[in-house]
């Protein structure tokens, strides 16, 4: 027909809204909401809206290349797959698989991160394989996991429309996850209590009920302030502190003297407000946390996640619909990126890489001997590329050349690597320093599964053919596999992979792709005639007890100094998407935000003489960008932010990879920069 | 506190109150000096959506002057000015915005003193309404 | 509309295709899918399932040329009671019915008796709370049956001027009025709007100073739009107007 409307899931943001691709003659033409959907409602945000636009861009790689000297030149694909094999071989041979490392794609599909990680396991022989997660809500995964025993949202997408309090901290949820943001609109309009807690005013915080503005870093001693008044008020819930938790009594002891003028003193949070706060989300029959980037990305990330998990657990808000502890993922698939095991400590379905027993287990499933020893994750592979035991490595659809802290220190490592292979839809500036670029397929062009943040499974439909000669990830993974000489890469389709992930991962146990084709399932689902988990920890924790954790407030890696007065905090916008890859080669999403830009308080611009719009040098310890300064009343005084999205003006040349000691997430939030007229 | 000054835009073409506007000058008729004339080649090209746009930035009153219907350089121009910025007045009638912080009228070339009239009027009705709310407000 | 993958899809049949599942109880806007549809259909009949609006929004695209009213064969539907009740809907026959059964109009919409009978600074003030929700997502002109500018003014800063989101007052009162001779009050802005805008409602107020000024209702098939005319009513002669 000449007109095809395609039914597939949305590729930005980890709220997995649905919508129809309009497919005419081999071309994908534009975007239709589905009305039916679930998450969506028939709503989309402009992103979705312009979903269409890069797929068929001319800037896509469409063959793929070797390096010959500076340059990078066509080549066949058997050239280019057996160049890498051939590299990793050797390589592995002369210092070993743990030299080598995969980096997997929260872009890409739940099937094609199980083949990445499989792909490192068994064919390479490493548990070095990581992906952006690391990055975005690795601290989540491991502050949740320590308090609850699951790292994932406990409540569900829709669930936030009706609940009668929502806290939301660190996210820009109306820019960063529209429609989750939209939800709390609705909430609020049904007289829900919206509780916003964010260094910058952002569009929700300005229709918040109560708005509260930290000071970046500070957020244990805010948290912990909310627990102090809640039990020194006897708001607490007794009943669920005893009967589903442990370490209360610590945890009380640790409060007491966050009281809410001490709070004031470190955060800036007005006493009053504080106490507002704590009131208004302890009084709540059901309260929600959401959360987002704003918590996770700081050097005591995991701490910070259990202050909001020991919050909910205060008042009884977890395992209930409408409460729980929220991260909002920003990747379409960074929750199925995780379960699928993209991760070096776990096998797919969270599973010990350390347990003799789970190993054993995969080593059976795979045919193949595994390592014991977990990997390396991302932000450790490149400090180790530069001291150079990490000398190869294979990117999946990732721009660390522009997402990770600190580029200059990325670049450098990079370059000390013997053999890069990225494989991407463009030309990214990753793959610019790669000595074989493979082409693969877009989400509009191959089938699979993406898992969503509130981890339902949603389907990804091919509706067109990939540009040229490019491939779909899964399709390059297995064939690498298969030419390193290893045994069970032989899938026909996805679904033929997503039905082996149900065999190894008891969380995806029931899932299968006819299933999830018309049903909209939540794991853990353990087997075909279960229906799924919309709210996790009903009854009790995953882990028995929920763990209170006992966390003080420690000042973030860096501070301002006299050289360097402001706190750099960085974030995205409406309407662009990570490093902007595929964003920027969109039309209209361009045309709203062309140009890299800070933002600066009106007063702070004031004192300094500039202008809305003047050009503006921002340095930091590690490098200096020059970008468009944007005077705004919607920042603190003392606090600048620049978008990530801009490779011309790239915020991560300035951030700080100081790491979470746990997670080993950097601080993208926090760092010390100056300011002046370029 | 200091007597409200309104902060008005006028509208006008070139090939009627603009050149009104300038005999008014050429005679030194006195009238309020509130008014930032824009010249346009035409009512017509005055659209709807720059009268809207002023008002949503906080100008108090947007006066768009053409010339009488059947004196049109372009014949029929000021037939489209004469039915969309009265719709104007009501759109924005609807949102919370006074109707009177728009007006249209005729003003040609030889009309110095009615161009001093209407300007003078309008301020003065402006004046009366008082400061536009959307000064004030920040989305 | 076809069921697929437990969702409800727009579809297009060719002569000769298995219906499949056809329904006809969710309300895509079927104009706004023909307008789509029918730049990569260059000949032949194409046949809508049409509610009164995406009849009335259909003799709009084809007073503009946009599609040509010979080519496309209606097959009128009677919207249920509850849609035209949830439509808050005026008019909701269509001139021919061929599936359902015509219910009542909505005489009295609430929202906007209620946005009437505020004084100015109340309506100032609740508009500008609902459009301070916006975030931009323009799901209220991508969805719109008879939007089809090829710029859209709505994406030129020099209107728009307010930097993210929200876009501001003149966003949404620009588009009032860019609307007011063409708007079926299908009510899909609203229906699109992820944060509940109450649209329609700003649409009707907007046809009706339309109708008070100039007796013009949109989707009248035989008229054209009186902003496109002189005041005797002679067309304006073309490429002195732009058609939007």
């Amino acid at each position: 027909m000449p007109a095809d409307f395609v039914l597939t899931t949305c590729p930005y943001c980890g709220t997995g809204c649905n919508f129809f691709l309009q497919v005419v003659d081999g071309r994908v033409v534009g975007v239709v909401p589905c009305k039916t959907d679930e998450t969506s409602g028939g709503s989309l945000c402009i992103k979705g809206y312009n979903a269409h636009a890069f797929v068929g861009h001319p800037d896509r790689l469409t063959e793929p290349m070797v390096r010959r000297g500076e340059q990078l030149a066509k080549a066949s694909w058997d050239e280019a797959l057996d160049r890498i094999v051939a590299e990793v071989k050797r390589i592995s041979s002369e210092h070993g698989p743990d030299s080598v490392m995969v980096l997997a794609s929260a872009k890409c599909t739940n099937e094609e991160n199980y083949l990445f990680q499989k792909l490192a396991r068994v064919a390479i022989g490493t548990n070095n394989v990581d992906h952006c997660a690391r990055l975005c809500h690795a601290s989540t995964v491991s502050g949740l996991l320590q308090s609850f025993g699951s790292g994932a949202m406990t409540n569900t997408i829709p669930e936030f429309e009706n609940a009668d309090c929502v806290l939301v901290t660190g996210s820009n949820t109306l820019e960063a996850h529209p429609l989750i943001g939209a939800r709390i609109l609705k909430a609020k309009e049904k007289c829900a209590k919206v509780i916003v807690v964010d260094p910058r005013e952002t569009p929700l915080s300005r229709i918040a009920t109560l708005s509260l503005c930290q000071t970046p870093g500070t957020d244990v001693a805010w948290v912990n302030g909310m627990i102090n008044v809640i039990v020194s008020e006897e708001l607490h819930d007794e009943e669920f502190v005893n009967g589903r938790t442990s370490g209360f009594d610590k945890l009380k002891e640790v409060v007491k003297k966050y009281t809410p003028d001490v709070v004031e003193e470190t955060t800036g949070i007005p006493a009053d407000d504080l106490v507002r706060a704590a009131r208004m989300y302890a009084e709540a029959d059901g309260a929600m946390i959401a959360y987002a980037m704003g918590i996770t990305q700081h050097s005591n990330g995991t701490n910070l996640v259990r202050t909001l998990a020991n919050l909910a657990m205060v008042t009884g808000n977890v395992g209930r619909e409408c409460t729980g502890v929220n991260p909002l993922r920003g990747q379409c698939n960074v929750q199925g990126a995780c379960d699928a095991g993209a991760l070096p400590n776990l096998y797919p379905g969270y599973q010990s890489v350390e347990d003799a027993d789970i190993k054993s287990k995969f080593e059976k499933a795979w045919g193949g001997e595994l390592s014991g020893a977990k990997g390396m994750t991302l932000t450790c592979a490149f400090n180790k590329a530069l001291t150079g035991e990490v000398k190869a490595m294979i990117v999946f659809g990732e721009n660390p050349m522009l997402s990770d802290p600190d580029i200059g220190h990325v670049e450098a490592a990079i370059q000390k690597l013997d053999f890069l292979a990225v494989v991407d839809i463009f030309p990214t500036e990753t793959a610019k320093l790669a000595d074989v670029v493979l082409p693969a397929a877009c989400y509009a062009e191959k089938d699979g599964t993406f898992t969503a943040t509130d981890r339902a499974i949603r389907v990804v439909r091919r509706a067109v053919d990939p540009p040229g000669e490019a491939r779909a990830d899964w399709q390059i993974a297995c064939e690498l596999a298969r030419r390193l000489g290893c045994q069970g890469f032989d899938f026909k389709s996805p679904a033929e992979v997503l039905a082996e992930i149900g065999a190894v991962a008891p969380l995806y146990g029931g899932i299968d792709r006819d299933r999830v084709d018309s049903e909209v399932v939540r794991w853990p689902c353990p087997s075909k005639n279960h229906a799924g988990t919309r709210v996790l920890h009903e009854g009790s924790f995953k882990m028995g007890r929920g763990a209170f954790a006992v966390v003080d407030h420690t000042p973030p890696a860096e501070e301002p100094s006299d050289d360097f007065p402001f706190v750099l905090t960085t974030g995205r916008n409406l309407f662009h998407f990570h490093t902007g890859t595929m964003t920027r080669r969109s039309a209209k999403l361009q045309r709203e935000s062309p140009e890299p830009y800070v933002e600066i308080n009106a007063e702070d611009a004031e004192r300094l003489g500039i202008a809305d719009g003047a050009s503006v040098r921002v340095t930091s310890r590690r490098g200096a960008i020059t970008v468009v300064a944007r005077v705004t009343r919607w920042i603190d005084k003392g606090t600048i932010f620049i978008p990530f999205h801009y490779a011309e003006g790239a915020a991560n040349r300035l951030t700080n990879n100081a790491l979470d000691p746990i997670a080993q997430i950097p601080e993208f939030k926090v760092c010390a920069a100056s300011l002046e007229h370029a | 506190m200091s007597e409200f000054s309104p902060n008005i835009l006028a509208f006008c073409c070139n090939w009627c109150s603009y050149a009104g506007a300038d005999l008014a000058g050429v005679n030194r008729l006195q009238m309020p000096t509130n008014v930032n004339v824009i010249r346009v080649m035409c009512s017509a090209s005055v659209k709807p959506e720059y009268v809207i746009k002023a008002l949503s930035q906080g100008i108090d009153g947007v006066l768009v002057l053409g010339c009488h219907i059947g004196d049109c350089h372009y014949l029929t121009g000021n037939h489209r000015t004469a039915k969309r910025i009265p719709l104007t007045a009501k759109v924005v009638e609807k949102v919370g915005i006074d109707p009177r912080r728009i007006r249209l009228d005729w003003v040609s070339a030889a009309e110095g003193e009615k161009f001093q009239q209407v300007v003078t009027e309008f301020v003065e009705d402006i004046k009366s309404i008082g400061p536009n709310p959307l000064r004030e407000v920040v989305f | 509309m076809r069921t697929e993958h437990g969702n409800v899809a727009p579809v297009l049949l060719a002569k000769g295709d298995g219906p499949g599942e056809l329904r006809a109880d969710v309300p895509y806007q079927m104009a706004m899918i023909l307008s789509r549809v029918y730049p990569h259909v260059p000949e032949g009949r194409i046949a809508v399932v049409a509610r009164r609006c995406d009849e009335k929004a259909i003799a709009e695209l084809s007073k503009r040329d946009i599609v040509d009213r010979d080519r496309i064969a209606l097959i009128g539907l009677a919207c249920t009671k509850e849609q035209v009740a949830e439509c808050r809907c005026r008019d909701p026959c269509p001139e021919t019915v061929d599936l359902g059964e015509c219910s009542d109009p909505v005489v009295e919409d609430p929202v906007v008796e209620k946005v009437r009978s505020m004084p100015p600074e109340a309506r100032l003030a609740f508009w500008t709370d609902q459009f301070r929700k916006c975030n931009k997502c323009y799901g209220c002109t991508v969805n719109c049956p008879v939007c089809f500018c090829d710029d859209c003014l709505l994406e030129d800063k020099t209107f728009t001027v307010e930097k993210g989101i929200p876009p501001g007052m003149a966003f949404h009162v620009i588009r009032s009025m860019h609307l007011a001779d063409k708007c079926v009050e299908c009510g899909e802005c609203e229906r699109s709007c992820p944060v509940d805008i109450p649209l329609l409602a700003l649409r009707k107020m907007a046809n009706d100073d339309m109708k008070e000024l100039f007796g013009y209702t949109a989707g009248d098939a035989d008229r054209k739009s009186p902003l496109l005319t002189t005041l005797e009513g002679d067309p304006i002669k073309e490429g002195d107007v732009d058609a939007c």
